[in-house]
């Protein structure tokens, strides 16, 4: 509209301050004055019509994002022109909370509109209901909307009485409400028989609003005043008939009973999320009343039938609509969440059951071994062990997960550990994995898929169970204790034990290990499954160091390094898990006594490896032979398995990985050679020098690092000696964009390289500097840069990946090495600041906040070695012969120029403004004439006198408030900070329109 | 493993150790690929399975490597498929002849006369461009099953 931004602000607050209400009140009027008519008339009444265009218009402002209820006014946003999205609505699950403030307590609380709409929406419902139509007119789906919409307001509306009169306020809308969902089953076979469903989905929806505003508590006791059961009771006899007859629908496509789980789910979600909070804060956790515990063991029972009902049903699916399969993952985890949470509400019953339905089921499949097709079985397990994996153990994160709390209190009588419910399904399940290492029964049995799910399991359970360390449990008890709560450790504790070091846990680890190695090798071709056992479970044993120390022990564990060193066998892994593996193995050594033998046991690991890439890269015929897919395939292999040893570096094992590395560097050179124009090879090449650079380089000492050196500036020269200039043929679109993105990955690949030899001169764990071999690693790196540079086009910095490597490293090096700026020659520099300047208008803010750290180090620098009395960065900066010659060619005119020009007019996070501070203070220093001009250029083009004012003081402000000063110290760089941002608040509000 | 001993058969008309047998499990994106009887790399790999608790198969998207065109293939993952032998070499290029061929300098000093230039429109006035200009250029060409063709060109400075 042209308008500065400050007005639209102040529109927007006045509207919501002044009016909102007022318009509310009219529209309330409007639908109570027509009440009567309406209920003496037909629905096709034109007070009818008015009645839902005021619901609407009620409903519609409710939804406003209220901001300023508050104390304190919130500020404006400045910086960028928000637009919120609100799709809440359109959102089936998803529930808005409605917090107007004090300031409508009158209108919507006390003046018994909820008691109205109530009543009106009852008596609509008791006249019309014969009209099986009439659930989905106009009038009762803005009705119920808007009594959903009431059953979400929440926050300081209500006065401070402990939530008691915002409990009367939703038992008045519930006595409503209850209507629409109950008795739960005669409404579902009147919607199965054709009603429409909506009220009852209203109905959850209002159930959902109501759990997310109080505390499971509160919402039991909701019900209680009307009902002589509690309201958690109602949600689980509803969420069991929806699920009675999504069993019996058993249909693909989402009805009505879909939506409806979905809401309940959330519903409980909401409800049990409430009693994990207050956890931590009281130490305690409310749990459920006792009668909603009842209500949840009742109702996970009947969830884990549907399940198993719809395993075995789908048992011989197709994969045909494997899209779909994909597509729902994420929200088949979500639900088992949902499910592990009501599971754990009710956890005394609800794990046995697991047991005995999990036996129950291996039985059947011992039983009718030969006889019976076992598919349905085996699905009906596949999910059992998911069910199972999500209600005994969090997922850790990368964290060690604890053992669920709701496990820790609740198993307090079970002091025998063999009897304890928890160890008897672990132990269950891990019997059954164990069967797997049988050929016969894993023939029969053991699919690829069932497969999947037993790897989960174990990579799932044993972070949080195997060998868990003693010592964190104790200071764990001794501050839940101090806080006054006494938990039965003792139950917890006798988990623990039982698959501690001690105890079963080296036999369950053993059977772990001998279960991911018939993964390997009795599963040909099952990536997936492979991908499982290395990413997940093995990674997830060695991540802790105990169970390091017995995997080195462990005959298994010998045996799979043995294997893997020695057999061609996995080989035939794809060569990624290879990698993974390698990591895996080599991080076993951590467990091992000392240095010197885990330095002999990656000798022994990989010496075979280096051994062939060596004798390869030397023979006469490598040309020739090269090119075979067997030679490509198996020198693949090879490389990611040194780069997964590579990244598995520790100090305990750095040495041995320091000369595996160092024996095939000139292997490497050769390999680059030979392979240029196999972009598969060269990538891998490049990602072990990566790795293993970036593992080893603070480690070395000053000859060592001077060969790493040497090393990666010949890689370099190599690689863009092959690579510039060349033209490849094009014949098909898409093996075009696969060379560019292969090329992308070689350069930031190089980039990494680069990144890590700078490494050096931050971290340095060596016994002599650096220098003393006379290596300077600033100009290295620069150098380095020099010949990256050149392949990376502007095309290419559109990967976002390459993109930000670039920059990080270009703005580190402008950072920590301002003066290599001033000895650049011509080309080198222009590119430098060609790329900050682009830089500066990228869209990622991360990017943007690199170049301003650049440019902020050299405009400090060159300020400081002027005033210094020497040259900074010297032509550079102003050209002397041509001093008032164009701007283009000075660094810093150009970009105060166009930084200026972001910062007033440009969309940006309000989290660069500090950055932006920092760099535009020494950049205005070094150029205060031009600063000068460009604010006078800006004041005089501002036609309005009051802004032209309020600009003219904003800009002596900027300069002058705070006691600013002309050196650049961290005061001033902080009062600048200051001065900006309150600069911008006041200008930006009327420079900017729209 | 059983399948390494089927090293050297001959695949059809490509000629023995034209191709060699890999796990169909172990090939990579980025990698080359024979489907129906040509050359391909393969830009998409996926994998699904032969009904719910069956075995995987993979779903290979090639790129036929001479002409282009687009060939997918299913392999169960457990069974071996065929990998092309790729070879790439490079050449000086020494003549245009006005009939469409190039006269290319081997390794060991003689000629090879029988490759034409390439379709592509970019390629073609880069190699015709920079030989008129008198540039020193390398070809590359690449080879597989009995296919020859030049893939790219690199301009190793003015010729003195």
């Amino acid at each position: 509209m042209g308008l500065p931004r400050e007005f639209h602000e102040q529109c927007r607050r006045s509207l919501e301050l002044d009016y909102l209400k007022v318009f509310y009140c009219w529209a309330r009027g409007a639908a109570l004055s027509v009440t009567s008519k309406i209920l003496d008339s037909d629905l096709a009444a034109p007070e009818v019509k008015v009645c839902t265009a005021a619901m609407r218009l009620m409903l519609q402002i409710l939804t406003w994002e209220f901001q300023y209820n508050r104390k304190g006014t919130k500020s404006i946003n400045h910086f960028s022109a928000g637009v919120r999205h609100d799709n809440a609505l359109t959102n089936r699950t998803d529930c808005i909370l409605v917090q107007p403030g004090l300031a409508w307590h009158d209108v919507l609380i006390s003046s018994g509109d909820t008691v109205w709409l109530s009543n009106l929406y009852a008596a609509l419902r008791q006249k019309f209901s014969p009209q099986s139509s009439w659930i989905d007119s106009p009038i009762a789906v803005s009705a119920r909307k808007l009594l959903v919409q009431f059953c979400s307001v929440t926050g300081t509306i209500f006065p401070s009485d402990s939530g008691q009169s915002q409990e009367q306020y939703l038992v008045r809308l519930l006595s409503g409400i209850i209507l629409w969902v109950e008795p739960s089953d005669a409404i579902s076979k009147e919607i199965e028989s054709g009603k429409s469903g909506s009220e009852m989905l209203d109905g959850c929806r209002a159930l959902l609003a109501m759990a997310t505003v109080t505390t499971p508590a509160a919402f039991d006791r909701l019900l209680k005043s009307i009902r002589p059961y509690g309201t958690l009771t109602l949600l689980s006899t509803l969420m069991g008939e929806v699920i009675k007859v999504l069993i019996s629908q058993n249909s693909e496509e989402e009805t009505w009973s879909w939506e409806a789980r979905d809401i309940l789910l959330d519903t409980w979600t909401a409800l049990l999320m409430h009693s994990l909070q207050p956890l931590h804060i009281t130490g305690g956790g409310i749990s459920l009343p006792p009668e909603g515990a009842v209500a949840a063991a009742n109702l996970f029972a009947l969830i884990v039938d549907s399940e198993l009902k719809a395993a075995s049903a789908s048992a011989y699916n197709d994969d045909s609509d494997s899209d779909y399969i994909h597509a729902s993952i994420s929200a088949m985890d979500e639900r088992l969440s949902s499910y592990a949470l009501i599971a754990r509400a009710a956890i005394d019953v609800t794990v046995p059951l697991l047991t005995r339905l999990f036996t129950e089921r291996v039985s059947r499949l011992h039983q009718g071994r030969g006889i019976v097709d076992p598919t349905e079985t085996l699905e009906e397990l596949y999910s059992l062990l998911l069910i199972t994996g999500h209600v005994l153990a969090d997922e850790g994160e990368g964290e060690t997960p604890l053992v669920p709390d709701a496990i820790q209190r609740n198993f307090g009588d079970f002091l025998e550990a063999d009897k304890h419910p928890v160890v008897l399904l672990s132990g269950s399940i891990i019997k059954f994995a164990e069967h797997s290492l049988d050929p016969d029964l894993r023939a029969s049995f053991f699919s690829p898929r069932l497969m999947e799910a037993v790897i989960w399991f174990l990579s799932r359970w044993s972070p949080t169970y195997l060998m868990s360390l003693e010592e964190t449990h104790d200071r764990n008890d001794d501050s839940l204790l101090s806080r006054g709560h006494q938990l039965p450790q003792n139950s917890r504790k006798t988990v623990a034990n039982y698959f501690s070091e001690y105890s079963y846990g080296k036999f369950v680890l053993g059977t772990i290990v001998r279960v991911s190695i018939i993964t390997f090798t009795s599963y040909p071709g099952e990536n997936y499954l492979q991908g499982m056992t290395c990413y997940q479970l093995l990674h997830a044993l060695v991540r802790q160091k105990n169970i390091c120390v017995h995997l080195v022990a462990l005959e298994s564990w010998r045996e799979l390094a043995n294997a893997f060193a020695h057999e061609k066998m996995l080989f035939m892994l794809n060569a990624s898990h290879q990698r993974s593996l390698a990591q895996t193995l080599v991080l076993s050594a951590s467990g091992l006594g000392n240095s010197e033998a885990a330095n002999q046991y990656v000798k022994d690991l990989m010496g075979h490896m280096t051994k062939y890439l060596v004798e390869l890269s030397s023979r006469n015929d490598i040309r020739s032979i090269s090119q075979q897919p067997d030679i490509i395939l198996s020198i693949t292999c090879s490389l990611e398995r040194l780069r997964g040893a590579a990244r598995a570096s520790e100090p305990r094992m750095q040495k041995s990985i320091y000369e595996m590395g160092l024996s095939v560097l000139n292997a490497i050179l050769v390999l680059l050679e030979v392979y240029k124009h196999e972009s598969s090879v060269v990538y891998v090449l490049l990602k072990f020098v990566v790795a293993w650079v970036d593992a080893q380089i603070t480690y070395l000492e000053a000859k060592e690092t001077a060969a790493v050196v040497d090393f990666c500036m010949r890689l370099l020269q190599l690689y863009s000696s092959h690579n510039i200039g060349k033209i490849s043929l094009s014949l098909s679109n898409s093996l075009l964009s696969d060379a560019k993105t292969e090329k992308y990955k070689d350069l930031r690949a190089l980039l990494q390289l680069l990144s890590a030899l700078c490494l050096k001169d931050l971290v340095d764990l060596s016994s002599d500097p650096v220098e003393s071999e006379g290596t300077n690693i600033s100009q290295v790196v620069f150098f380095g840069l020099h010949i990256v540079t050149p392949l990376i086009s502007l095309e290419l910095l559109k990967y976002p990946k390459l993109c930000h490597d670039y920059f990080s490293l270009l703005s580190h090096m402008l950072e920590v090495y301002p003066e290599m700026v001033g000895q650049l020659n011509n080309d080198a520099f222009s590119h430098v600041v060609e790329t900050l300047s682009f830089g500066l208008h990228h869209q990622d803010s991360e990017v943007v906040n690199m170049c301003l750290k650049a440019l902020r180090a050299l405009a400090s620098y060159h300020c400081k070695e002027t005033a210094a009395g020497k040259v900074g960065l010297g032509s550079r900066a102003s050209d002397p012969r041509n001093p008032s010659g164009g701007t283009e060619n000075r660094i810093f005119s150009r970009f105060l120029q166009s930084l200026l020009q972001l910062l007033l007019f440009g969309d940006y996070s309000p989290d660069l403004v500090g950055a932006a501070a920092d760099a535009l203070f020494p950049m205005i220093l070094c150029e205060q004439s031009l600063y000068q001009k460009l604010g006078n250029e800006l004041i005089e083009r501002q036609a309005n006198p009051e802004f032209r004012l309020r600009l003219t003081n904003a800009f002596q402000a900027l300069t002058s408030l705070n006691q600013l000063t002309c050196t650049l110290d961290r005061m001033n760089y902080q009062r600048f900070r200051k001065n900006l941002s309150n600069f911008l608040i006041e200008v930006r509000g009327f420079l900017r329109t729209k | 493993m059983s399948d390494e001993e089927n090293h050297f058969e001959s695949k059809g008309d490509a000629g023995a150790s034209k191709t060699y047998p890999q796990q169909a499990g172990t090939v990579r994106k980025n990698g080359y690929i024979v489907i129906k009887n040509r050359p391909c790399k393969v830009v998409e790999v996926s994998t699904s399975k032969t009904g719910k608790h069956g075995h995987a198969k993979c779903h290979f998207v090639g790129i036929d490597i001479f002409n282009g065109k687009k060939l997918e293939d299913i392999v169960p993952s457990s069974h071996n498929c065929d990998i092309p032998h790729v070879n790439r070499t490079d050449y000086q290029l020494i003549d245009i002849s006005e009939d469409g061929f190039v006269s290319l300098l081997t390794e060991n000093g003689n000629t090879k006369d029988d490759l034409r230039l390439p379709t592509d429109d970019n390629l073609l006035s880069q190699i015709k461009d920079g030989f008129a200009e008198g540039k020193d250029l390398v070809v590359s060409v690449m080879s597989a099953m009995g296919e020859e063709q030049i893939c790219a060109v690199k301009d190793i400075g003015p010729k003195n």
